[in-house]
């Protein structure tokens, strides 16, 4: 206490609180974020597969036993003291000790490359439990690749790809050579392309390659939230993304392409956002050889948004024979996604890839990102009895809202929710060229353009409208809506009718 | 004791103070319990307790709206009613008319296990209704159910009660984004037309 007596005398002088400071904030800004990784583990079984996240403890990753074990079979009893676990796996007992690698399982006693931990209340394995003792308890065929984040339990065949780089005129074609016929979906998202590589299991030979090529510069395989992906990272944004699959599914071949000078003889329409040919606007959906167009260089096509009204959990109306609504606005999207490219005057990007849960601003983000010269949501629901039937919608705001007047400055922001009104006179064209054509279709009835207040066309900054069949209804049978007949004769009016609208407004 | 001594002290008092304080507060995130949810019989019961308060009253004409899918429409319909005298009575009464369905074969606006939480009826003439989430859970999903029942409400309560200039619809007191996945009801409805379709 005497010290605090001395005027002069100070408990820590300013320099060294400057030098504390400086080193506690520089600790703080690099301390590594263990407990924020998200590495997971992929479990491949036969039907199911699961994802686990994986722990990291001192740079070794760690996985939760119970669930594991739940993953490959079923746990009995659980004998849990202070420093020891024994479980039973149907009846073989695995005995661990905390802080020891050594695990008896049954009789035998097998060593871990680390010792077994408990952090908090979970018991934690090394990966390499996987590889000693998964084998000793189960009948299954256990094929994990040492390093990898994913393992094949039982008869699972993954399948393998070879990735190859070759230059071309403009650009450079990406051969991705699977060993099974594979469907795949592409997107993109932060200048990056994702090429999802349908459901079935794959094991990567490499996790990554990297190229000296002027136009990609690293493909990355991806499988952490249990969908297998090829992530491609382009050198530079702006370029064009054209992929098809060949020989039926086996190969994929993907053009990438760089922009050619904008050509004088095609001038955008008068009135179209110049359309952005960054990854943002790649082609998603289902390609194969046949359906996607040419990849040529040639002047960036418009872009078409199609958005899938329900998917993943959120399974929209019920027929009466049980038809989700999510199942059919699925095939409608994928008919009239063929049937623009059909075209070679579009791209199509779709809000929604696959079964998937997605909510009303990825859905606005994507359209708008996209800068569509069309957005269309297509829905179904109930109509009545008479089926079947269409309508189409432009938003109608709940509430009036005042026009703008026409004489005076336009404003500098336009809020998302008003964003509609910039468009609501083109909506309502587009809505009445898609309504003639789907008059013309013989024995479906068409309604006159309606307007309602779909929450999905408010925020979209391009001309907007919803397709709603029907009737989906639990008091009507749904057999019409299924007809693929009915669902391509629809597509083909969605493109004639979206071809009506750009030759009127050109 | 230094004054030194005394300042730290003090800010060490503070810092303990304060950190005390934001531990209450992660706390209370942490284990935050939502409010119990009314149950749909006490919503019923406040419902009825509603219709048999105006019993007494002489009963008046009211004009209902229930959706016609066939003809993408509002039906208009009407029904005797006696009044009550509040007007937050008379807007759960129209509500509970709505519920029970048309008499005359119209589709229905809400489920019939919809159940009105609470209603409140704002100076500027904006009615808010708190729905039940049962009654969006079953509620049929579509852009012209939706549209229509939303405006069915809006447009009955407009025309019975006149210090109903709009409606805003709450679901278990909370903002919704859509009534079941399209309908927008992030704003306040005016009342709308008694047909979707516009003429080309």
């Amino acid at each position: 206490m005497h010290l605090f007596n001395e005027p002069r005398r100070r408990l820590i002088s300013p320099g060294l609180g400057a030098v504390l400071t400086i080193a506690g904030g520089l600790v703080v800004l690099f301390w590594p974020t263990r407990s924020l990784r998200s590495d997971n583990f992929v479990f491949y079984l036969p039907s199911t597969r699961s994802i686990i996240p994986l722990e990291t403890i001192e740079q070794t990753p760690y996985l939760p036993l119970i669930p594991v074990l739940n993953v490959v079979g079923k746990v009995g009893a659980i004998q849990e003291k202070r420093d020891s676990l024994k479980v039973w796996f149907g009846d073989i007992p695995i005995e661990l000790h905390l802080d020891d690698k050594r695990v008896r399982v049954g009789k035998a006693r097998l060593t871990l490359t680390q010792p077994v931990r408990r952090p908090r209340t979970q018991w934690l394995v090394p990966v390499d439990f996987l590889i000693k003792v998964l084998p000793q308890i189960t009948r299954d065929t256990v094929e994990y690749q040492v390093g990898a984040h994913r393992i094949f339990i039982g008869n699972v065949k993954p399948i393998s790809f070879s990735v190859r780089l070759d230059p071309t005129g403009n650009g450079t074609r990406l051969t991705v050579q699977f060993s099974e016929k594979i469907t795949v979906n592409t997107a993109a998202s932060n200048g990056k392309w994702y090429l999802y590589l349908g459901n079935q299991p794959v094991e990567p030979l490499e996790q990554s390659y990297r190229f000296q090529d002027a136009n990609i510069s690293e493909i990355t395989f991806d499988d952490q939230d249990g969908v297998p992906k090829l992530i491609l990272t382009p050198t530079a944004s702006g370029l064009n993304f054209y992929p098809t699959l060949a020989e039926g599914g086996k190969i994929l071949l993907a053009d990438v392409l760089k922009p050619p000078p904008p050509a004088p003889q095609h001038p955008p329409a008068a009135g179209q956002p110049a359309v952005a040919t960054t990854p943002g606007t790649t082609t998603p959906g289902t390609p194969t050889g046949e359906e996607v167009a040419t990849a040529e260089a040639g002047p960036a096509l418009p872009v078409v948004v199609l958005d899938s009204a329900h998917g993943g959990d959120d399974l929209g109306a019920r027929g009466r024979d049980g038809v989700l609504e999510k199942d059919l606005v699925g095939q409608l999207v994928a008919r009239v996604r063929l049937a623009l490219l059909a075209t070679h005057k579009y791209r199509v990007v779709l809000t929604r890839l696959g079964d998937t849960n997605i909510d009303l601003e990825h859905r606005e983000t994507v359209a708008n990102t996209a800068r569509p010269v069309a957005f269309f949501s297509v829905h179904a629901g109930n109509l009545g009895l008479t089926a079947p039937r269409v309508v189409v919608y432009s938003y109608h705001a709940p509430t009036p809202f005042l026009a703008p007047e026409s004489e005076g400055p336009k404003p500098l922001l336009v809020p998302w929710p008003m964003v509609f009104q910039t468009h609501l006179e083109q909506s309502r064209q587009l809505s009445l060229a898609l309504q003639q054509k789907f008059g013309q279709i013989s024995g479906v009835t068409a309604d006159p353009p309606a307007e309602a207040p779909v929450r999905v066309l408010r925020s979209i900054n391009a001309p907007a409208v919803a397709i709603e069949v029907g009737s989906l209804t639990e008091d009507a049978d749904s057999g019409p809506l299924t007809n693929p007949g009915f669902q391509q004769q629809i597509a083909g009016a969605v493109a004639a009718g979206l071809e009506a609208f750009r030759g009127g407004t050109t | 004791m230094s004054t030194r001594v005394k300042i730290l002290s003090l800010i060490l008092f503070v810092v303990l103070l304060g950190s005390a304080f934001y531990l209450r507060v992660l706390t209370r995130r942490i284990f935050f319990r939502p409010p119990r949810e009314h149950t749909e019989e006490v919503a019923r019961t406040r419902l009825s307790e509603a219709a048999l308060q105006s019993a007494a009253a002489p009963q008046q004409t009211a004009t209902l709206y229930f959706p016609s899918f066939e003809q993408g429409n509002l039906l208009e319909e009407k029904r005797p009613i006696s009044w009550s005298e509040s007007e937050t009575d008379r807007i759960r009464q129209v509500v509970l008319a709505l519920i029970e369905g048309s008499h005359q074969g119209a589709s229905r606006v809400l489920p019939p296990s919809a159940a009105i939480r609470a209603v409140f009826l704002a100076s500027d003439g904006t009615a808010y209704l708190d729905f039940s989430s049962q009654t969006l859970a079953d509620l049929q999903p579509g852009i012209a159910s939706e549209s229509l029942a939303v405006y069915a409400i809006v447009n009955s309560l407009a025309a019975n009660i006149p210090a109903v200039k709009r409606v805003r619809i709450v679901v278990q007191g909370q903002q919704v984004d859509t009534l079941g996945g399209h309908a927008d009801l992030s704003g306040a409805f005016a009342p709308g037309p008694a047909r979707l379709s516009v003429s080309p």
